[in-house]
């Protein structure tokens, strides 16, 4: 095998790894902190790189600066969202099969939109840059795979600071953690709740601007970045910002390696193969402690 | 400062508390005595806002407290320890103790209390940076009181804030306790160390069943004949 190859594979696998972890942490923290397992989130993701692509295509805004427009959009629509639709639910007996059944309809109904305002032809984000690449002696990076990467790192270090550093942030810990405890110090649940839910749907719309400028997307993208989502959650742990960023990194290698060296059928077979005998020696996930 | 009027609660069908009565008054320690399953938690988490009442009234610095969620009851001041301590496992000593102030009226305050908790529990400051969950029990009691003072609480209400310790670790945790209450902080203080307990206290009620079958001084408590036989087993 070609050293070369194999690196330069390995690369976009971690590039590709981190638009994952970035989707997926929000993903995981919606899970961990609500019990809501939300199948719309990948759907918010592509939402977020149709806004990008119509914002590029027509008013010949660059991703990265649209991206400070639609995540903050995504943030407020998401905190009505909540109020809406989620909240109701929480009272069920059963939240995560209700939040479920609800936001796969939710997932189908943003599809039909989706594919009706932009229709069903694969898009891919061009901007200007798109055609450049950085040469460094025998690899090669285009500028949109480096600007998606950049984005990706970018979101999961804020995701990290802001729960980390912040006391909002904090509170979202303590509640996934102990939200007795977390109550009787002043959280309130449904608060935070809404502000989990909402951070995680416009990092979702960062992510899939991301994931955009690495690859095409359609109106049905969304349910193979779901599968990825799962994938990334149940490895990392649920709910855990480090070990899905690991997580992700790992299914994105993995996925990068396979792509580049077996045929093209192959790689979902061997990516879940293994996570099915990861699952067996690890069945809670890369790491156990509930921390972050 | 504190009365609670004539509480009933219902899990189910069940009747965890029936017709109970409490009163506090400012820089009072007041014990709650009663035996297992009788409602001293049920009671506190009702006080908490984590429970509603079927029917009673809890008034706080002369307003009611109905309908008020557990974060506003905070906010008001009345500061609970749970059960079990209910450290969030996943967050460093520190953490612990500083979501103990994530209240808006006592955040500003954060830096100089958490000091103040540290100069109190100097064994905790070594240890900031560790995990909670990983600590022993008596540390993990005192994060959680510590948690509780950052809070700043007009009334602390403690459960069985010495479960599970060792005799050394328990009494440590007890000196603490009416360190707090000389220091003019008025407590309400659940625990199964009877004895103890009504020696700190100045005043103590006794729940039997959801029913509050006894209540007066501590000293007299002490000496009373059914608590003899039933709590101090003498
Ligand atoms: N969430 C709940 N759902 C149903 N029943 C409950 C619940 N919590 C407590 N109970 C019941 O209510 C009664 C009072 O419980 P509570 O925990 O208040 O007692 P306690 O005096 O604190 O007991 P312990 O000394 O064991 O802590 C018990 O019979 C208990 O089984
Ligand atoms: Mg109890």
């Amino acid at each position: 095998m070609d050293a070369v190859l194999i690196i330069q594979s390995l690369i976009s696998g971690i590039m590709m790894g981190m638009v994952y972890a970035l989707l997926g942490v929000g993903f995981s923290l919606t899970w961990g902190v609500m019990h809501v397992i939300h199948i719309s989130h990948a759907a918010f993701g592509l939402i977020g790189a149709y806004l990008s692509y119509s914002l590029l295509q027509y008013c010949g805004v660059d991703p990265v600066v649209s991206a400070a427009v639609s995540v903050p959009l995504l943030f407020i629509t998401a905190c009505g969202l909540y109020q809406l639709l989620i909240r109701p639910i929480t009272r069920a007996q059963n939240i995560v099969m209700a939040s479920m059944i609800l936001t796969f309809g939710l997932a189908i109904i943003l599809e039909n939109i989706m594919a009706l305002i932009w229709k069903a032809d694969p898009r891919v984000l061009t901007p200007t840059y798109s055609s450049g690449a950085l040469i460094a002696g025998p690899f090669y990076f285009q500028y949109p795979h480096l600007v998606g990467f950049g984005l990706s790192v970018l979101g999961i270090t804020a995701i990290y600071l802001f729960l980390k550093k912040t006391y909002t942030g904090m509170a979202v810990r303590a509640a996934w953690q102990q939200p007795e405890a977390a109550q009787l110090y002043g959280v309130n649940l449904y608060r935070i709740s809404m502000i989990t839910f909402a951070l995680a749907v416009s990092t979702a719309g960062a992510g899939g601007i991301s994931l955009a400028l690495l690859n095409s997307f359609e109106p049905h993208s969304h349910n193979l970045w779901l599968i990825y989502l799962f994938l990334v959650v149940i490895v990392g742990g649920v709910g855990n910002v480090i070990g899905t960023a690991l997580a992700g990194l790992i299914i994105g290698v993995i996925t990068g390696l396979s792509m580049a060296f077996l045929p093209f059928q192959w790689v979902n077979l061997v990516t879940f193969g293994l996570l099915m005998i990861f699952l067996i020696f690890r069945p809670h996930g890369l790491i156990k402690q509930e921390g972050m | 400062m504190l009365s609670v009027e004539n509480i009933t609660v219902c899990y189910g069908q069940m009747k965890a508390l029936q017709g109970v009565s409490l009163e506090i008054s400012q820089g009072d320690m007041v014990a709650l005595i009663g035996a297992n399953g009788s409602g001293k938690s049920t009671l506190m988490n009702v006080i908490s806002g984590m429970i509603q009442a079927v029917s009673g009234e809890i008034i706080w610095e002369g307003r009611p407290l109905k309908g008020l969620s557990p974060d506003n009851i905070c906010q008001a001041g009345i500061i609970q320890v749970p059960e079990g301590r209910k450290l969030f496992p996943g967050m460093t000593v520190e953490e612990n103790i500083i979501m103990g102030a994530y209240h808006p009226n006592v955040r500003r305050q954060a830096p100089e209390s958490l000091q103040k908790v540290f100069s109190t529990f100097p064994r905790l400051a070594d240890r900031r940076r560790q995990f909670a969950g990983s600590l022993s029990g008596g540390e993990q009691q005192m994060v959680a009181l510590g948690r509780a003072l950052m809070a700043k609480p007009r009334l602390l209400m403690l459960d069985e804030p010495s479960l599970g310790l060792a005799p050394k670790a328990a009494a440590e945790i007890f000196m603490i306790i009416k360190e707090l209450n000389k220091e003019g902080m008025t407590i309400l203080l659940v625990s199964q160390e009877v004895l103890e307990t009504l020696s700190i206290t100045t005043y103590g009620y006794v729940l039997e069943n959801g029913i509050m079958a006894l209540k007066g001084p501590s000293r007299e408590l002490r000496e009373n004949p059914k608590v003899k036989t039933s709590y101090l087993g003498l």
